[in-house]
């Protein structure tokens, strides 16, 4: 009650709500002034979200598809990534790392250089050489083998088959030669619906079959990365030349049956991967036991604890050798994200200056509108910095008005997008792949750069509060009784 | 007992060289209770004057002392303070706030005063009772006819008590039949609430009800007339 009271009689209150009813007065200036902040917010919001959504997805494919987030390397070896400059591998070494908290499992890897070549096309190819089962660990690579693909014999039987639409049929003529590492994709980029999935699937897949045999330790063999098989001309079942140099300058030579391909979703790993087991890499490198990486798997794999993992394992190392995060393995990629990320903040920064100048205007025209009024209250006994309070809330309800609306529609939006990525399908798809970029999406659950928004638009009602506040403080009544 | 006291003022405006002497010494005073018209011709100086008397301007020379205070001495915010306290204000077009109903209007200085609750709410009815709408109470300016909105403007001048009433041809924007309510109200709560009131006018109906009649001409008294 006594709370209450003081609410009744305590004048701070009476200005919220003054400033709230003068806010009503220009319904339609309020309106459009509101919609222009909550514009600026959503466009800000959405597009943060795909953006830092994408580097999240980008640096996950990196890590997950390739680097992991700790490596054992030998000291010279990221600089100079040869064969020579590989360690010699024991199970000590393994205990020694398993020994602490955060190290889940170790993934050995005989990494190197090599000439893939197919009759007279050859390319510079990653050799990398895995334990197919410890590798699941980290890249599921199981899951990335193609399992469909759409080869020109499917393709003619697809076109042949009268119960495929049109648009099927042109589909699937634009992605000849595209690999499938699931039905889901294969449907949507054929533009088959859900619906009709039944009466197509059995079809597609008796067609478009192409599933990989697995490679296994101390069996020759090679998966290879699906635009590497297309640039090569190669299929399942051929036979790739590989050549490259050995260990302490040994020549490295060998033919290896392709026993599948991968779709990786990294395009540039995927235009010149191949794998093998690595034992069967260190046959063709001439390495002895030698590896190039021990991939540290982790239990806890947010910043704080890779950085204090690999401090602590910074001591127990063998001599000659480090431990080397995944921003240092990926730097490149994380400068160019950064660079992105300027671009994309520069973008929003000009997006809110935009906006910004048109909040600005109409504060203007209030003010100008208002002089008259503004006079009579500091005639009648308001005190100037009371009448700038009273502006202040205005405008810090019209921001709020479009902060909270911008929130309102973007938060289920963003979280359903955090669930739904946006996956692009047909000749989109198609052409982002082409470009190198994997066709899809991601959004950045609700986060961080939400309270960003807000502090930018409560940037953006203070500097558009200058202009009055100082008219208030300057004002002359007689003038402004005047106007 | 002398409310208000003007001692000698003068306003001199000075624009693009040439000195216009707005008010030119003049020296009056006003007992707690007057109903006194100021009159004059445009330009006379009858608004600078109302102005100064205000706390609104102020003059180039001379005194204006409030109950004692030489009101230019004082500092701005303290001044805004002593016009809250002192001097209630009827302008030639209302200027009530848009956005607040009757009794808000009224309430208004009370509420900047902090005036409990109670009180505040018993004074507002009692003034818009005495200006005749005390059955508009909730009704926002724009609902209202220009001499209600003067009406509700006389009651918010009132609200305070202040010590005197400036209202600046508070008639201008009436029609006859508004114009001889308002008047009638504004002498009916003079003599109630023993309050001075101080208008500039130029209506000759007006002026004729006035108590004493100052007129300025040049910005010099010419005459000050008490009937």
């Amino acid at each position: 009650m006594r709370c209450l009271k003081y609410f009744e009689n305590n004048y701070t209150m009476k200005n919220y709500k003054l400033a709230w009813r003068n806010l009503w007065r220009n319904r339609r200036r309020t309106m459009i002034t509101s919609a222009s902040v909550f514009f600026a917010v959503f466009f800000a919001l959405i597009f943060r979200s795909i953006q830092t959504g994408s580097y999240g997805y980008m640096y996950t494919n990196a890590i997950e598809s390739y680097s992991g987030y700790l490596q054992l390397q030998q000291e010279d070896w990221w600089d100079e990534k040869t064969i020579d400059n590989t360690f010699s591998y024991s199970e000590t070494i393994e205990q020694l790392l398993l020994k602490d908290e955060n190290v889940e499992a170790t993934i050995p890897r005989v990494e190197s250089f090599a000439l893939a070549s197919n009759g007279s096309t050859t390319k510079g190819v990653m050799l990398m050489g895995i334990d197919p089962d410890k590798e699941n660990l980290l890249s599921d690579l199981n899951q990335k083998r193609v399992k469909y693909r759409i080869t020109p014999e499917a393709l003619e039987k697809i076109q042949g088959n009268d119960l495929f639409s049109e648009k099927s049929k042109e589909a699937a003529a634009l992605f000849v030669g595209s690999s499938f590492t699931n039905e889901e994709r294969l449907l949507l980029d054929l533009d088959i619906d859900i619906e009709e999935a039944d009466a197509f699937l059995p079809l597609l897949k008796k067609y478009a079959h192409y599933d990989a045999e697995v490679i296994k330790l101390g069996e020759p063999g090679v998966w290879l990365g699906d635009k590497l098989a297309q640039f090569l001309e190669l299929e399942k079942g051929d036979t790739i030349v590989l050549l490259g140099q050995g260990y302490h300058g040994a020549s490295a030579a060998g033919k290896y049956k392709i026993m599948g391909l991968v779709k990786l979703p990294a395009p540039e790993m995927n235009s010149r991967v191949v794998y093998m087991p690595y034992d069967i890499a260190q046959e063709f490198y001439n390495c002895g036991n030698n590896l190039s990486s021990l991939v540290i798997h982790l239990n806890e794999t947010d910043d704080k604890s890779v950085r204090k993992t690999k401090e602590r394992l910074r001591e127990p190392i063998p001599q000659h050798s480090r431990v080397v995060d995944w921003k240092e393995m990926n730097e490149i990629m994380i400068q160019q994200m950064e660079a992105d990320n300027q671009s994309g903040i520069l973008m929003i920064a000009i997006l809110y200056m935009v906006i910004a100048f048109g909040v600005f205007g109409t504060v203007l025209m209030m003010t100008a509108e208002r002089r008259r009024e503004f006079g009579v209250l500091v005639a009648i006994g308001m005190q100037k910095k009371k009448l700038a309070s009273i502006i202040t809330y205005e405008m810090i309800y019209i921001g709020l008005l479009g902060i909270a609306l911008g929130c309102l529609i973007t938060i289920p939006l963003i979280t359903y997008g955090t669930h739904h990525p946006i996956i692009f399908k047909g000749e989109m798809a198609y052409m982002m792949e082409d470009y190198g970029f994997e066709p899809k999406l991601v959004f950045m659950p609700v986060s961080y750069y939400f309270l960003w928004q807000a502090f930018i638009v409560g940037l953006m009602v203070f500097f558009s509060l200058i202009h009055p506040v100082r008219k208030i403080l300057k004002l002359k009544v007689v003038t402004a009784l005047r106007a | 007992m002398k409310v208000l006291e003007l001692k000698n003022v003068h306003k001199i405006y000075n624009s693009s060289d040439i000195k216009v002497h707005a008010v030119n010494g003049i020296t009056l005073d006003f007992e707690q209770g007057e109903f006194a018209a100021i009159v004059g011709p445009s330009g006379s100086g009858k608004t600078t004057l109302l102005n100064m008397i205000g706390g609104l301007d102020i003059p180039t020379e001379g005194e204006i002392l409030v109950d004692n205070t030489d009101l230019s001495k004082l500092k701005s915010s303290r001044l805004i303070d002593f016009r809250m306290n002192n001097i209630g204000f009827v302008f030639q077009s209302y200027n009530l706030i848009p956005v607040l109903t009757a009794k808000e209007n009224v309430e208004f200085i009370m509420n900047l005063q902090k005036w409990p609750k109670k009180k505040r709410e018993k004074r507002t009815l009692e003034l818009l009772k005495a200006v005749g709408l005390s059955d508009r109470i909730n009704s926002r300016p724009s609902k209202l006819s220009g001499g209600q909105q003067q009406r509700v403007a006389v009651a918010r001048a009132l609200a305070s008590k202040p010590k005197f009433i400036l209202a600046d041809e508070p008639t201008a924007n009436l029609d006859s039949k508004s114009t001889e309510t308002l008047i009638e109200i504004m002498e009916v709560l003079n003599k109630e609430e023993n309050i001075t009131f101080i208008f500039s006018t130029h209506d000759a109906r007006v002026v004729k009800r006035a108590k004493r009649v100052i007129t300025i001409e040049d910005g010099k008294v010419l005459t000050d007339l008490r009937n």
